[in-house]
């Protein structure tokens, strides 16, 4: 196979099977917001908002140039918001005005 | 800068000062949160209670339902037909819809865990899973070419050994249920605990003497 046929045939997650580095055995503890962020996905589970593998998907759909430069998280955050304008539940204006309320808030506490 | 804060490294995290700004990933979580809040679609408890129950989860769980199934072969029979169900008889509740399959490392069969399409794992038995299980790597080569990924964890299986690896799923997880070591017959099954690891239970490695803390 050449070309663009690997593209179709394999989604950015699928790599089981493809060759890779050695492994190196990292693990660190989760900064506050990404534990916030693991609990926002299983609350959105557990209430039928956003599923696992909705999150999966939507992590997929970032492609593969987000998906290897965005953290772990970073990839969950971002996956969220996409599939809450596609269902129609936020905005991105609504999004982007909250973000600018976070951190003017952030700003006035310093 | 988010872009230099890449998900394989393994730096301790600088303490961060009340002025420092929160990233940008950070502050798309807090906003996303806010929104959810503000449209009553989750409360700011759901958050905090899912974050004990997060807390709550380590693999202390999983080392307690090994032992217990080491030492209790009606209990094991059990595990092996439904891992769930098992483990709601120890009182380890399942907070996910999630389905646990345990497999059962014998003479003859060594099993191993992944997750080649992202990072699904027994979190309700082990808790969260380490960045190495969630990167590519391992996601990539622990299906085609287990021995040499459990070489480099220290663990040679030998050629008569079978091993078998498991692709996690969104609804269906794994547990390794590890041989239990010899010379441990006089051991209490809190002492036999003590000695299962989260990367035995993954199946990356043995169960051994020696590996209490």
């Amino acid at each position: 196979m050449s070309g663009s046929e690997g593209l179709v045939s394999r989604l950015p997650n699928d790599i089981g099977g493809l060759t890779a580095g050695s492994i190196a055995r990292v693990e660190h503890e989760l900064e506050p917001w990404e534990k916030r962020c693991h609990a926002l996905a299983d609350v959105l589970d557990f209430k039928k908002l956003i599923n696992t593998e909705e999150k999966r998907r939507g992590v997929e759909a970032l492609g593969s140039d987000m998906i290897g430069q965005l953290a772990y998280y970073e990839r969950w955050i971002v996956a969220f918001a996409n599939i809450f304008f596609a269902k129609g539940i936020l905005t991105p204006t609504e999004l982007a005005e909250k973000m600018a309320e976070v951190e003017a808030r952030h700003i006035a506490g310093r | 800068m988010a872009h230099e804060h890449e998900h394989d490294h393994d730096h301790p995290h600088a303490e961060i000062s009340v002025s420092e700004m929160p990233g940008y990933y950070e502050v798309m979580e807090t906003a996303i949160r806010e929104l959810l809040i503000d449209k009553q679609l989750i409360t700011g408890n759901d958050i905090r209670h899912q974050i004990e129950v997060l807390d709550s989860r380590t693999p202390a769980l999983g080392a307690k339902v090994v032992a217990r199934a080491w030492v209790d072969a009606a209990f094991r029979e059990r595990l092996l037909a439904d891992g769930r169900a098992a483990c709601e008889e120890l009182g380890i509740s399942f907070y996910d819809d999630t389905r646990l399959i345990v497999l059962e490392n014998t003479e003859t069969v060594h099993n191993l865990i992944v997750c080649t399409l992202c990072s699904c794992y027994p979190r309700p038995v082990l808790g969260l899973p380490p960045d190495w299980y969630k990167l590519k790597p391992y996601r990539a080569r622990a299906v085609s070419e287990p021995r040499i990924v459990l070489a480099e964890f220290g663990t040679i299986i030998p050629d008569d050994v079978e091993v078998r690896v498991s692709d996690s799923t969104a609804a269906v997880r794994y547990l390794v249920l590890p041989r239990r070591p010899e010379a441990t017959d006089d051991y209490s099954e809190e002492q036999l605990a003590a000695l299962v690891t989260r990367d035995a239970m993954i199946g990356v490695i043995p169960v051994t003497l020696g590996m209490e803390n």
